[in-house]
């Protein structure tokens, strides 16, 4: 089927793109991780490393000292106090060792082998209880041959090192666990609502245009978005079911003086009757062709109205002097049938809309109002703000209204309530002051006058 | 008045071209673009009837585009199928001085044309501040209006309606013409609000004298005059 590769390829893209911010949030986290624990790490480093030498340089120093001012025993007795005799790993490795060798203090049975002859600082492995060990140490020759080693057991460190790098590592780790894992859960949930859409819109293609996506209730971008569809979906569908309205609509409202001037040529053609008669009859003809042109015309009309290009012309109206010119218009049509028109308004009221539609607007209404209120009535125009905003525009009759039933259906083309037929105009008069109130975001409503109709227009101030 | 058509639609043209020879006028046709063009350049015409699509290379706005920019100022009116507002203004801002949308009514066309023409020759008084007609005088500045020097009580609309008919005297007036120019309405209101106004206005300045100024024009519309 042709239709299926669009879809697919529909379906690749958020999977594309779900993946790619799963790998993004990855390398964005550890970024971010080794940004935090490379400089830890050095300082971390660097200082533990300056510290351990200093204490050890310092170690030694102190310890001479005490060599030198109370003697050896008084430096074996201090170096006991503080090992204990003891290497658990933990504390200090120190040695005092006499001239021939043999131990005097410390928690190191002898003098170690490997170590350097020569004093300083230097770093070796050497055997402590049997196991090898990495340290640092300091050895001092002291006077008469003594002795002294203080050393640290790098190990140590290293472990602590160890376990730096390993929490560093299963962080990582983590984080690109946490990574796949969100990147999946994104894309499914993507795919899920996508894939939602992709359905809705496959149905609608094929032709179930009452279909509509369903709309989360979280605010996120995607309620936007299935938002905006579901309205050009609502569009849509009034566009489509407007055409199929207006070809059924065309068939009959057309149809039907279309038939009668063509019997009325044939017979003309048929009859032959006297010229006089024949011309009353091209007339009438004429009158025939003249209709179906105002159908015609109004349907355009509607058409423009509809498609919303007229928006581009919106300037700003005063309903106040527009109600107030049709009311001028149609006041002799009013005086004639005897009916009362009243026109009652504040002295301004400003909207941003298109003139000459408004205008058309209103103009039906009253127009609708005056054919269908009998002698000696009132039709009342009012125009007036509606809250912040918005403007009203009304017009009540005292004609014999229209049942609640068929309220919403006088709005559609053509329609007209049955019992109106044979009263002059096409039916499209109130289509056009919805497709009007419409393209300004505003509503007509029919309500009751009890008696008579209440036709109110509900205009925003500004689109 | 010598005049162009320009409509390539030929039934159309037979009968343009017959009515408007019958009003009395000369005609000349072609039937595309390029001829109109040709035609339109070469020779003084006093006025231009102008379909808007054309076949020949060049369609109507482009003729008359071309005729505004060489300063040719001969009166054009536009015939067209394009009926939307847009389509008027662009027709109209291309050069043209009326817009009429197909189909139309003859009577329509030759009021329009003959608008046009007296425009264009200086027949429109527009400028007098008095202008009369037989016994009836308008004073356009002070709004006062008499009738074989009986003072007449008119509406500011009413004012303005007689006004453009007295402007227009002696010539057809249709009532799309009175919409659009005394009510700046560009659409049809349905019930014929124009009838009702001008039987008002003929109430005015009509009744109780002997010869009627305001006449209905069967098919076409109305006229001012004082001629019998």
């Amino acid at each position: 089927m042709p239709s299926r590769s669009p879809s697919r390829s529909m379906l690749r893209l958020p999977g594309f793109s779900a993946r790619t911010i799963a790998i993004g949030y990855g390398l964005v986290s550890l970024l971010v991780l080794a940004m935090f624990a490379a400089p830890l790490w050095f300082a971390w480093h660097t200082n533990v490393e300056q510290v351990r030498t200093e204490l050890l340089k310092s170690d030694a120093e102190h310890l001479s000292n005490l060599f030198v001012r109370q003697g050896p025993p008084a430096l074996a007795a201090a170096i006991d106090s503080q090992v204990h005799g003891v290497n658990d790993g933990v504390r200090k490795i120190m040695l005092f060792v006499a001239p021939d060798g043999a131990k005097l203090a410390g928690n190191l049975p002898e003098w170690p082998d490997g170590v350097p002859e020569r004093d300083g600082l230097c770093r070796v492995t050497i055997l402590v209880n049997g196991e090898p060990r990495n340290v640092e140490l300091v050895t001092l020759t002291l006077e008469d041959g003594y002795r002294l080693m203080v050393a640290s057991n790098l190990d140590r460190f290293q472990e602590l090192e160890r376990l730096f790098v390993y929490g560093l590592l299963g962080c990582a780790l983590a984080v690109l666990l946490i990574a796949a894992l969100g990147g999946a859960l994104i894309r499914r949930a993507l795919l899920d609502r996508v894939q939602g859409i992709s359905l809705t819109t496959a149905s609608i293609i094929e032709g179930k245009l009452s279909h509509r996506l369903v709309e989360p209730h979280d605010g996120d971008e995607l309620q936007q978005l299935t938002h905006t569809v579901n309205r050009m979906l609502d569009q849509i569908e009034h566009l489509v079911t407007g055409v199929q309205d207006v070809s059924n609509a065309i068939a009959h409202d057309l149809r039907t003086p279309l038939s009668e001037l063509r019997a009325r040529l044939e017979e003309l053609s048929v009859a032959r009757p006297s010229p006089d008669e024949t011309f009353a009859e091209i007339d009438a003809a004429i009158d025939d062709v003249d209709r179906v042109m105002g159908i015609f015309n109004a349907l355009l009309r509607l058409a423009e109205i509809d498609s919303g290009s007229r928006r581009g012309g919106f300037v700003e109206v005063d309903l106040a002097a527009l109600g107030f010119e049709v009311t001028e218009v149609y006041g002799p049509v009013a005086d004639l049938k005897d009916i009362m028109l009243s026109f009652n308004s504040p002295d301004e009221l400003k909207l941003t809309g298109d003139p000459v539609l408004l205008a058309q607007a209103v103009g039906n209404m009253v127009d609708n109002a005056l054919k269908y209120t009998p002698p000696h009535g009132t039709i009342a125009l009012t125009a007036r703000r509606a809250g912040i905003g918005a403007i009203e525009l009304t017009v009540a009759d005292t004609g014999p209204g229209i049942p609640a039933h068929e309220r919403t259906r006088v709005i559609e083309r053509f329609y007209r309530v049955d019992a109106s037929r044979g009263t002059p105009g096409v039916g499209l008069g109130l289509s056009v002051v919805s497709a009007v109130a419409r393209l300004h975001g505003g509503t007509l409503t029919l309500t009751d006058n009890t008696p008579g109709l209440r036709a109110t227009l509900h205009l925003p101030t500004s689109n | 008045m010598k005049l162009l058509l320009v409509e390539d639609n030929e039934r159309v043209a037979r009968f343009v071209k017959k009515g408007l020879t019958e009003a009395g006028h000369t005609v000349d046709h072609t039937d595309n673009g390029r001829d109109g063009m040709y035609h339109a350049v070469s020779e003084p015409y006093d006025a231009i009837v102008m379909d808007r699509m054309l076949p020949g290379g060049i369609d109507g706005l482009g003729i008359i585009e071309a005729l505004r920019q060489q300063g040719n100022r001969v009166p054009i009116l536009i015939l067209s199928a394009l009926d939307g507002v847009d389509d008027r203004i662009r027709g109209l801002r291309a050069g043209g001085d009326d817009y009429l949308t197909k189909p139309f009514a003859f009577g329509e066309l030759l009021a329009r044309l003959d608008a046009l023409l007296r425009r264009a020759h200086g027949g429109a008084n527009a400028l007098e501040t008095v202008m009369t007609l037989g016994d009836l005088s308008v004073d356009m500045l002070a709004h006062r209006v008499t009738r074989a020097g009986r003072a007449v009580a008119l509406q500011p609309r009413e004012f303005k309606l007689l006004a453009y008919l007295l402007r227009h005297a002696n010539q057809v007036v249709t009532r799309t013409m009175l919409l659009e120019n005394v009510w700046d309405y560009h659409f049809d209101p349905q019930t014929n609000v124009i009838d009702v106004h001008i039987s008002k206005l003929r109430q005015k300045i009509d009744a109780g004298f002997a010869t009627p100024l305001l006449r209905t024009v069967r098919n076409a519309g109305y006229m001012l005059t004082d001629q019998p």
